[in-house]
């Protein structure tokens, strides 16, 4: 009963919501207003571009640092790199970029010392109408978390042994890595590849920092509309979410066939061997892929403690912590104390459903990861509005577990199932009740995947722009909704400590999460 | 001549600790040397270090040389060596025919030719009708074999194995070991095999006993044959 819980609390009243928001797009007449709209088919095309454009960016980028330097040191180095910038919120990475690349940016500052230009150039380099700004940032951070899911598919031992054996066949690593290991990788990386894709498609937050304004792309003109008060316009946003879940299924089928036709490539080999490049250090190969986070780190550490920065001049003329002194830190707090109860509240759903639940059925539990967000946060808002829930913390609560309970589940999975059921098996033919030994006995065993899917579910959480706007009726708010909101303004000292906070919080929960491992296994080297 | 030749070879831990070495020997076309040893000895390390494969914990110093050639400063792709690893390894995106045709060099030109060299490499391993297989489709037995036959249709002038057989069940185990050492002896390819298992070593065969690095015994070779005690020679004094 407890596992169905999970289910019955966090996904099934989304169903209903989404025939409620999703039923004026079943109106013919809709969609002929929807299609005559004049900014559609710009929106459309943007909305195509920074998505495919991403996700097919992030996936060359990803394969070709773990190309350039898997196995070896630079790995390692690039490892190591990877949970800080897997943690950086979205928003803040897409805000230090756009500090980076603005006309008066870091990057403009630096030519025009070179230059010697007096003034900013009239570059449109943010909000660009082709959504290149957007389409580049998106990949860049995809990039990390391709790479991460890369590492966990390469970590197996077979793999590292297949390069081996083909190498000593004769074949270069360039050729080793396009004829016998991405062949195996991508169709496992095929989920994965759909989120980025869902992802890109339906974000709102990062296109309204970075992405084109006249027309915006179609989630954030299905957003306006949807949050318009004319019937209408609410109706043409409904078939505009309707529209990003088409579109995903329509790439995700464009991109099955695709591959169908790739794979028929690889029949009959030729056996023609390539010679390739002998690199003496691949060290610094992983560098260049986190350059644009540390420098978008920088940049918003800088601002954040910023006295007078005029341009052309490339670092601040003075520091202060007068921006921290004067900040909001409400914002903060919101965004923790709604993190931690809906973490605590996930906890025992997610538990309950891997001890109890199905093993078999558990592949749809993952829907919200691959389905545009918007349509689902437009689902849930109407759910809450027709219970009287809407606009209340628990209301906040409930729509973050949509995604931070199948990201918790996501995490948890493979340490849970692959835990050696003779302990569970000792502990119960000792006396104890299952609760009890998985109380006792299994969960402080699995301590450090379960804190480390508490810092991504709380992580999962303080990123959560669309469900807190929706389902909080804009009443609460939150670091990740507060930096978006101040985007918009000039300020820049506000906007870097609002992000530098909303980058703190996941940061501290990855760190208590490995400290607190640290301190519970301290005594126990069987737990280390 | 296709002799495999190791000369001055030293395994050292990262922290400075010798762990085997110097050594010096030879193994001539056809012969298979066994080498043997407990865990942690290097055995391992020794057939990485042949292979080209990355070494993170160790440093090695020493010569491979093949056919006059020195081999060890070489990429891996160019030391034409092949290995066989105790899972076979076969490529689960390529039919049979095409794992073996991933291997077969480039020499053997246009479709139906580079087909005919597969078939008949197959019917001669007792799997014809095979080529257009899935690998996950074999048996234990049928897998072992055609990863044996892809790592010999790429022509390779020596050959590691690193315990082949142990994944196998006895009896399939004993008609693999026959399967493997007439082909070695038939193309006369040298051969190092690492395995835990006395069975493994071939008739007449050459052993090397690798200890810890903690005992004071050098590594020494034994000869063995199908009726008299083995004797045994000291590489390294």
């Amino acid at each position: 009963m407890l596992a169905l819980a999970g289910i019955c609390l966090t996904l099934f009243p989304i169903v209903p919501g989404l025939l409620w928001v999703l039923s004026p797009a079943f109106n013919s007449a809709t969609w002929v207003e929807l299609v005559q709209d004049g900014q559609f088919n710009s929106a459309v095309l943007s909305t195509l571009g920074s998505a495919v454009g991403s996700t097919l960016l992030a996936l060359i980028f990803a394969s070709l640092v773990t190309m350039w330097i898997y196995p070896g040191r630079g790995w390692s180095l690039a490892q190591k790199q990877l949970p800080l910038f897997l943690a950086f919120p979205h928003i803040a990475f897409a805000i230090g970029i756009a500090f980076l690349i603005a006309p008066s940016g870091w990057l403009a500052r630096g030519l025009a010392n070179l230059l010697e230009w007096g003034s900013p150039p009239q570059w449109v380099s943010i909000r660009d109408p082709y959504a290149i700004s957007l389409t580049l940032t998106l990949a860049i951070k995809e990039t990390w978390f391709l790479i991460w899911i890369m590492a966990t598919l390469l970590g197996e031992q077979a793999i590292s042994r297949q390069i081996t054996l083909a190498n000593s066949l004769g074949y270069s690593r360039r050729q080793v890595w396009i004829t016998a290991l991405f062949p195996q990788l991508l169709p496992r990386m095929g989920w994965p590849l759909v989120a980025v894709l869902a992802y890109s498609l339906s974000v709102v937050d990062m296109a309204v920092i970075l992405g084109p304004s006249t027309p915006p792309t179609l989630a954030v003109l299905s957003w306006q509309w949807l949050t318009d008060p004319d019937d209408m316009t609410q109706a043409k946003g409904s078939a505009a979410a309707m529209c990003l879940m088409l579109l995903l299924g329509l790439l995700i089928l464009t991109g099955r066939g695709v591959w169908w036709g790739v794979k028929k490539l690889y029949r009959n080999p030729s056996g023609i061997r390539q010679p390739g490049k002998i690199f003496k250090s691949r060290l610094l190969g992983g560098i260049p892929v986190f350059i644009p986070g540390w420098l978008s780190l920088a940049i918003l550490l800088l601002w954040s403690v910023a006295g007078g920065w005029f341009f052309p001049k490339l670092f601040p003329a003075s520091l202060s912590l007068k921006s921290f002194n004067n900040a909001d830190f409400e914002p903060m707090f919101t965004a923790l104390w709604i993190g931690i109860a809906t973490v605590l509240i996930a906890l025992p759903l997610t538990l309950a459903w891997l001890e109890w639940g199905s093993r078999k059925h558990h592949g749809w539990l993952y829907a919200p990861l691959i389905l545009p967000s918007l349509p689902i946060a437009a689902a849930q808002y109407h759910v809450l509005l027709s219970i009287n829930l809407d606009s209340t913390a628990i209301g906040v609560i409930w729509s973050h577990l949509t995604w931070t309970f199948p990201y918790m589940l996501l995490v948890l999975v493979g340490p849970y199932y692959s835990f050696d059921a003779r302990y569970l098996c000792t502990a119960q033919a000792l006396g104890h009740s299952r609760f009890q030994a998985c109380l006792n006995v299994k969960w402080p065993m699995l301590i450090r995947p379960i804190l480390a899917a508490m810092a991504v579910g709380f992580a999962v959480s303080v990123a959560q722009y669309l469900p807190t706007l929706f389902s909080g009726g804009g009443r609460f708010a939150t670091v990740t909704t507060e930096a978006v909101a101040l985007s918009a303004g000039g300020n820049r000292r506000v906007l870097a400590v609002q992000s530098l906070l909303q980058t703190a919080l996941p940061l501290c929960a990855f760190m208590s999460a490995i400290v607190l491992t640290a301190w519970y296994a301290r005594n126990r080297q069987g737990l280390k | 001549m296709r002799t495999l030749s190791i000369k001055q070879l030293k395994l050292t831990k990262v922290d400075g600790t010798p762990l085997l070495g110097p050594l010096n020997f030879n193994i001539e076309p056809g012969q298979v040397m066994t080498l043997m040893g407990v865990s942690g000895a290097g055995k391992s390390t020794v057939l990485n270090w042949l292979i080209g494969a990355p070494q993170p914990m160790f440093s090695v110093e020493g010569e491979a040389w093949l056919c006059d050639q020195r081999i060890d400063l070489l990429p891996t792709e160019q030391r034409r060596i092949g290995i066989l690893f105790q899972d076979d390894l076969l490529f689960p995106h390529f039919s049979v025919g095409d794992n073996l045709a991933y291997a077969l060099p480039a020499q053997t030109k246009g479709r139906l030719a580079r087909r005919q060299a597969i078939e008949d490499a197959l019917d001669k391993a007792g799997l014809s009708s095979f080529y257009d297989r899935d690998p996950a489709t074999l048996s234990g037995g049928q897998r072992a074999r055609v990863s044996l036959l892809r790592a010999l249709i790429a022509e390779p002038q020596a050959l590691l194995m690193d315990e082949p057989f142990s994944k196998l069940d006895s009896t399939l185990r004993q008609q693999f070991r026959r399967f493997v050492y007439e082909r070695i002896s038939e193309r006369k390819i040298p051969t190092l095999l690492v395995t835990h298992d006395a069975e493994d070593i071939p008739e007449g065969g050459k052993v090397l006993e690798l200890h810890t690095p903690d005992s004071t015994a050098t590594p020494s070779i034994v000869e063995t044959s199908h009726s008299d005690v083995p004797h045994k020679i000291t590489l390294n004094g």
